[in-house]
C-alpha cells in the first residue's frame, strides 16, 4: 500500500498535524518529516497547512530550547519550505511572527550548525518576497556583527544566505552605516576574492555585489571605507576590477560595474581613476551591445546613465565607446519598460553638457520619434525618462531651431505637464519648457493655446523652490520680445500680488528671474507705455521695494535696469519724474561704490535726460535740481569709473543747454 | 578455494568492461586530437598560398596502426574515467579503479552515497522514498525546481498506470499533478501525454509507450542527479566525457558545413570511424 502514502489531500494531512502535539518526541519528529515532505513542492499543500493554523506550533518547536535538535531542525526546514510558497503564504508567516522568531534564534544558535543554516535559508526565502520584513532585523550592533561573522565563517550556503538577506535589508543611510560599522565591508571582500586561480562561485558573488552596491549607494563614508578594505593584498576596487572582465558571467560583471559606479558617484573614486575609466565604463558599454540579453542591457544602460550623469569627460568617453550610441538606439526599441527607461536616461546623461554629443544623439536615426512616443508611453517611469532625454537635448540652441520644430515635441510635453504629473516630472518638464520657450522658438504661439501661461503661473505658487524657479524663468523667456497680447496675458494671469510675493521669495534666483520677467515685459516703447498705463503703481512699488530692501547687488542692478526701461517709454518717463523718492535714490546710486550699480543708474539717467524726447528740458532741469548733474560730473572725475566715461559724456552732453 | 574462484570471477566481470571502456576512450581521444589537426589544417589552408615540396606529406586519414607524435597522457585518461564514475554514482567501481590505476584520493563528493541510493530508488520505482531522501539531503531543491518535482510525481503516476490502477492514477493526478500542470505549459503537455496512456487498453503498445520504458526513469534519475550536484556548487553536473562527445558531434557538423572530407565517426557507441569516399 505504499502508493497511498503519496496522497496528500487535506483530510490525511490533518492526522499528522495532530501528531505534532503528541507527548512522544519520536512521534513529533515523524509527523514533522511527513509534513515537510508533503509541503515541499506543492503550493496548495502549503496554503492548506498554514490555513489549518500550524505555524505557531512550528515556531514553538523551532525556538524552545528543550526540544530535541532534530525536531528543531525539521521544524525550521518546514517553515523554510512554507516560505517558498505563494506571496500570501509568506505574508501569513510574517504576520504570525516567523521572521522575528528566526532572527531571535539566530542570535543564540552556534554559527556552524545545520540549524543556523536552516534558519538563514528560511529567512532568505522570506526576504525574497517583497515587501521584505525589514523591521524584523533591528539595526543593533550585536546582531549585525553576528551576521557579518556568519558571512565570513559560515558554511557556503549560510554565507550566501546571510549576504542576500542583508542586501535586501540595507535600504537607507542608517542601515548602511550600521553594516559598515559591523564590518560588512571586509566580509564582502572575502566573498569577492578568487579561490586560488579560479573565480569565486557565482552563487556567493552575486549577493555580495548586491550588498556592496546597497551599502555604497550615495554614502561617501561607506564608499571610502570600501575603498580601503582589503582581502589579502587586494582592495575592494581591485577585486571589482577583476570581476568586470569579459570572461566573467554577465550578471557578475554587471554587478561589479554597478558597485564601481556607486563608489565613484559617492565620491570615493575620481572620474579619471583607472578603475572607473578602464574598468566600469567599458564594461557597461559592452553590456549594452546588441547580443546581450535584454534585462542586462536595461540595467547596464541605467547604470551608465548614473555613472556619466555629471562628469563631462566620462560623457565624452562613453559617447565614443563601443558603438554605444547605436546600442542605445537599439535598446530604445526593446519592448520592456525598463529597457526604454534605461536607454532614455543614458541619452539624457550623455547629452547633458556637450554640444557635439547632443548633435550625434539627435542624428541617431529615428530617435526623436522614439522620444515623442516615449512621452506617450503608459509607464510613468518611461515618460519621465523620455522627458529627461528631451531636457538634455533642449539645451542645444541649434536643435531648438530645427529638429524640435520638425517633431513638435512641445505638444506631448504640454500634455504631460497638464496631466497632474508628479513633482519630479514637473521639475524636469518645466525646465525643458523653459528652454523651448527661448526667443528663437516658433513653438511659442501654439503653446499659449495649450494653456502654458496658466500652468507656469501655477508653478510659481508651488512650495518647491525648483518649481517656482522654473515657472518664473519660463515666463521670463516667454515674455522676451513677445507680442503685446502675450505680455498682457502673462501679467494678467500672474497678477501683481503674486509678483510681489515672488519678489520676497527665499531663493534669490527666483527674485532675479521675476525682475527679469519685469524687464522683458517692459521692453519696446509701446509695450512700456501700455503696461505702465495700467500697472504703474504696482511696478514702481516693486522697484522701490527692491531698491530699499537688503538685496544683493545683482538684484538691485536688475531693478535699476527696469527703471531704465521705464525711462525709455514716452509717457512712462513721467512716472519716474513724478516720484522724488526714486530720483533721490538714483543720485545715490550714481555715486555707489559698486560698479555695476553705477552703470545701471547711469543707464536710467541717460534715458531720462535724452534730448530728442518731448519735455526733456523740464526733465533735465528737475534732475539738475536734485543733483543728478553734479553726480554725473563727479562720476566723470572718478578714475575707477573709466569704463563708463563715454556714457557719462553722452549723458552730460544732453545737458548742454545748462552748462 | 571456491571463494577465491568466485572472487576472481567477480573481479573479471568488473574489470573487463572497464578495459573495454578504456580502450574506447583511447580511440576517442586519438580521434579527437586528430580532429583538431584536421580542422586547423583546413583553416590554415586558406592562409598559406602554396606549399613547397620540403613539407612532410600530411597524413590523409587516421591510421591507428602507425605510431606518431600524438601524446595522450594516461593521467588525463584516468581522471576522465574517474570523473565519469563518480558523477554517475558508480562508487564501488570508482574505488576499485582508484586502487588499480594508483590514483590519489579522488574528489569524491560527500553526497556520493546518497546520490547512488536516490538514483536506485528512482529507477526502481520507489519515488516517494527518493523524494524523502532528496528532502533530507537538500530541503530547498524540489521547492526551487518545481519542474523536476513534477517529473518525479509524473514517475509516480506512471508507476500506477503501469500497475494497471487506473482510478488511483486519476485521483493522484488531480490531487497533486494538476497544480504543476496549471502553472507550467510544458508540464501540462507532459501530463496530458501521461494520462493519455490510460485511454489505451494496452499502454505499452500506445504511441506514448516511451514513457513507460526504463530509459525514461533513467533520464529523470540523471536529471535529479545533476540537480543535486548543481546544488552542491559542482561545476560540471554532467560527466566531462559527455562534453567530449558533444565536442566531436559539433566538430563534425562544422566540418560538414564547409564540405570537408574527413574520416567521420558515425557510431558514437562503438567509436566506429568511416573513411572518406
Amino acid at each position: 500500500m505504499q502508493h497511498f502514502t503519496i496522497f496528500m489531500d487535506i483530510e490525511s494531512s490533518r492526522s499528522y498535524i495532530d501528531e505534532l502535539y503528541s507527548i512522544e518526541d519520536m512521534k513529533i519528529l515523524d509527523a514533522l518529516i511527513a509534513l515537510k515532505n508533503s509541503v515541499i513542492g506543492s503550493n496548495r499543500q502549503k496554503s492548506s497547512v498554514i490555513q489549518q493554523g500550524i505555524v505557531p506550533r512550528l515556531l514553538q518547536l523551532m525556538s524552545e530550547n528543550h526540544w530535541d535538535p532534530n525536531i528543531r531542525l525539521e521544524a525550521t526546514i518546514t517553515v523554510g519550505s512554507l516560505a517558498k510558497g505563494t506571496p500570501e503564504n509568506v505574508t501569513a508567516l510574517v504576520e504570525q511572527g516567523a521572521a522575528v522568531t528566526i532572527v531571535d534564534l539566530l542570535r543564540e544558535v552556534p554559527i556552524g550548525t545545520k540549524l543556523a543554516e536552516a534558519c538563514l535559508c528560511a529567512l532568505r526565502s522570506i526576504f525574497l518576497n517583497p515587501p521584505a520584513p525589514i523591521s524584523s532585523v533591528p539595526a543593533e550592533m550585536i546582531l549585525l556583527t553576528r551576521f557579518t561573522q556568519i558571512a565570513k565563517e559560515g558554511s557556503p550556503t549560510s554565507r550566501a544566505c546571510v549576504v542576500r538577506i542583508l542586501s535586501i535589508w540595507c535600504g537607507g543611510p542608517i542601515e548602511q552605516e550600521a553594516l559598515c560599522a559591523a564590518g560588512a565591508c571586509s566580509a564582502v571582500a572575502t566573498l569577492l576574492a578568487p579561490k586560488g586561480v579560479t573565480a569565486p562561485p557565482i552563487a556567493r558573488v552575486l549577493p555580495a555585489l548586491d550588498l556592496l552596491a546597497a551599502m555604497c549607494f550615495e554614502n561617501a563614508n561607506v564608499s571610502q571605507v570600501a575603498l580601503n578594505t582589503r582581502y589579502g593584498d587586494k582592495t575592494i576596487p581591485e577585486l571589482l576590477t577583476l570581476l568586470v572582465s569579459r570572461d566573467k558571467p554577465l550578471p557578475v560583471a554587471m554587478g561589479a560595474a554597478r558597485c564601481l559606479t556607486f563608489i565613484h558617484r559617492a565620491g570615493a573614486l575620481t572620474a579619471d581613476d583607472n578603475r572607473v575609466v578602464f574598468g566600469a565604463l567599458p564594461c557597461l558599454a559592452r553590456l549594452c551591445t546588441k547580443d546581450m540579453p535584454e534585462d542586462i542591457r536595461a540595467t547596464a544602460a541605467e547604470t551608465l546613465a548614473y555613472l556619466a550623469e555629471v562628469d563631462t569627460s566620462l560623457q565624452r568617453l562613453a559617447a565614443i565607446s563601443n558603438h554605444l550610441m547605436s546600442s542605445l538606439a537599439d535598446i530604445v526599441t526593446c519592448p520592456s519598460a525598463a529597457a526604454k527607461q534605461g536607454a532614455f536616461k543614458c541619452f539624457a546623461s550623455l547629452g547633458a553638457n556637450d554640444e557635439d554629443i547632443r548633435k550625434r544623439i539627435i542624428e541617431t536615426h529615428g530617435l526623436m520619434v522614439h522620444v515623442v512616443n516615449g512621452m506617450n508611453n503608459p509607464e510613468p517611469s518611461v515618460r519621465l525618462a523620455a522627458v529627461r532625454c528631451l531636457h538634455s537635448l533642449s539645451r542645444s540652441v541649434q536643435q531648438l531651431r530645427t529638429t524640435f520644430q520638425d517633431h513638435a515635441v512641445w505638444r506631448p510635453l504640454m500634455q504631460l505637464l497638464n496631466d497632474a504629473p508628479g513633482t519630479e516630472l514637473l521639475t524636469v518638464g518645466s525646465s525643458t519648457l523653459c528652454n523651448l520657450l527661448l526667443e528663437f522658438s516658433p513653438a511659442k504661439e501654439p503653446m499659449l493655446d495649450q494653456g502654458a501661461v496658466e500652468m507656469l503661473c501655477s508653478l510659481t505658487k508651488r512650495p518647491e523652490a525648483a518649481l517656482r524657479l522654473n515657472g518664473i524663468w519660463a515666463l521670463m523667456n516667454m515674455a522676451f520680445q513677445a507680442e503685446q497680447k502675450v505680455k498682457q496675458r502673462i501679467l494678467c494671469c500672474l497678477g501683481t500680488e503674486q509678483m510681489f510675493r515672488l519678489l520676497g521669495d527665499g531663493d534669490t534666483r527666483v527674485i532675479m528671474k521675476t525682475l527679469g520677467l519685469l524687464r522683458n515685459l517692459l521692453s519696446t516703447r509701446q509695450h512700456i507705455d501700455a503696461i505702465m498705463g495700467e500697472y504703474s503703481s504696482q511696478v514702481m512699488q516693486a522697484v522701490i521695494v527692491v531698491l530699499e530692501g537688503s538685496y544683493p547687488a545683482e538684484v538691485k542692478e536688475q531693478a535699476l535696469c527696469i527703471l531704465g526701461n521705464i525711462g525709455d517709454g514716452e509717457k512712462a518717463k513721467d512716472l519716474i519724474m513724478a516720484n522724488e523718492d526714486v530720483l533721490r535714490k538714483l543720485v545715490d546710486y550714481l555715486a555707489h561704490p559698486e560698479s555695476k550699480l553705477q552703470e545701471a543708474a547711469l543707464f536710467v539717467a541717460g534715458n531720462l535726460v535724452w534730448r530728442g524726447e518731448a519735455g526733456c528740458a523740464a526733465r533735465q532741469a528737475r534732475l539738475a535740481d536734485l543733483g543728478v548733474l553734479r553726480a554725473l560730473k563727479l562720476l566723470r572725475q572718478r578714475q575707477d569709473a573709466a569704463h563708463l566715461h563715454d556714457k557719462v559724456k553722452t549723458a552730460l552732453a544732453q545737458f548742454n543747454e545748462f552748462t | 578455494m571456491s571463494l577465491l574462484c568466485f572472487l576472481s570471477k567477480y573481479v573479471n566481470i568488473l574489470l573487463s568492461p572497464l578495459l573495454l571502456f578504456i580502450d574506447y576512450l583511447i580511440s576517442i581521444w586519438f580521434y579527437l586530437d586528430y580532429f583538431n589537426r584536421i580542422t586547423l589544417n583546413y583553416i590554415m589552408s586558406f592562409e598559406t598560398a602554396a606549399t613547397n615540396g620540403n613539407d612532410k606529406p600530411e597524413r590523409k586519414y587516421y591510421d591507428r596502426t602507425k605510431s606518431d607524435d600524438l601524446q595522450i597522457s594516461r593521467t588525463d585518461m584516468n581522471m576522465l574515467i574517474m570523473n565519469y564514475l563518480v558523477t554517475e554514482g558508480f562508487k564501488e567501481a570508482a574505488l576499485k579503479f582508484q586502487q588499480e590505476a594508483g590514483l590519489q584520493e579522488p574528489a569524491l563528493c560527500s553526497s556520493l552515497d546518497e546520490r547512488i541510493m536516490i538514483r536506485e530508488a528512482v529507477q526502481g520505482g520507489r519515488i516517494s522514498e527518493a523524494i524523502a531522501m532528496v528532502n533530507a539531503l537538500h530541503p530547498e531543491l524540489l521547492d526551487n525546481d518545481r519542474y523536476l518535482y513534477f517529473h518525479l510525481q509524473q514517475l509516480q503516476l506512471l508507476e500506477l498506470i503501469r500497475a494497471g490502477r487506473a482510478e488511483e492514477a486519476l485521483a493522484f493526478a488531480s490531487a497533486t499533478l494538476a497544480e504543476a500542470g496549471a502553472n507550467d505549459r510544458n508540464a501540462l503537455t507532459e501530463l496530458e501525454r501521461s494520462l493519455a496512456l490510460l485511454a489505451f487498453p494496452d499502454p505499452h503498445a500506445s504511441p506514448f509507450a516511451d514513457l513507460l520504458l526504463p530509459s525514461h526513469s533513467q533520464k529523470i534519475a540523471s536529471e535529479l542527479n545533476a540537480a543535486i550536484l548543481k546544488m552542491e556548487n559542482q561545476e560540471y553536473t554532467n560527466p566531462k566525457l559527455c562534453s567530449l562527445l558533444r565536442m566531436i558531434l559539433w566538430s563534425q557538423s562544422e566540418l560538414d558545413k564547409h564540405n570537408v572530407k574527413y574520416p567521420k565517426m558515425t557510431d558514437l557507441a562503438n567509436a566506429t570511424i568511416e573513411q572518406p569516399k
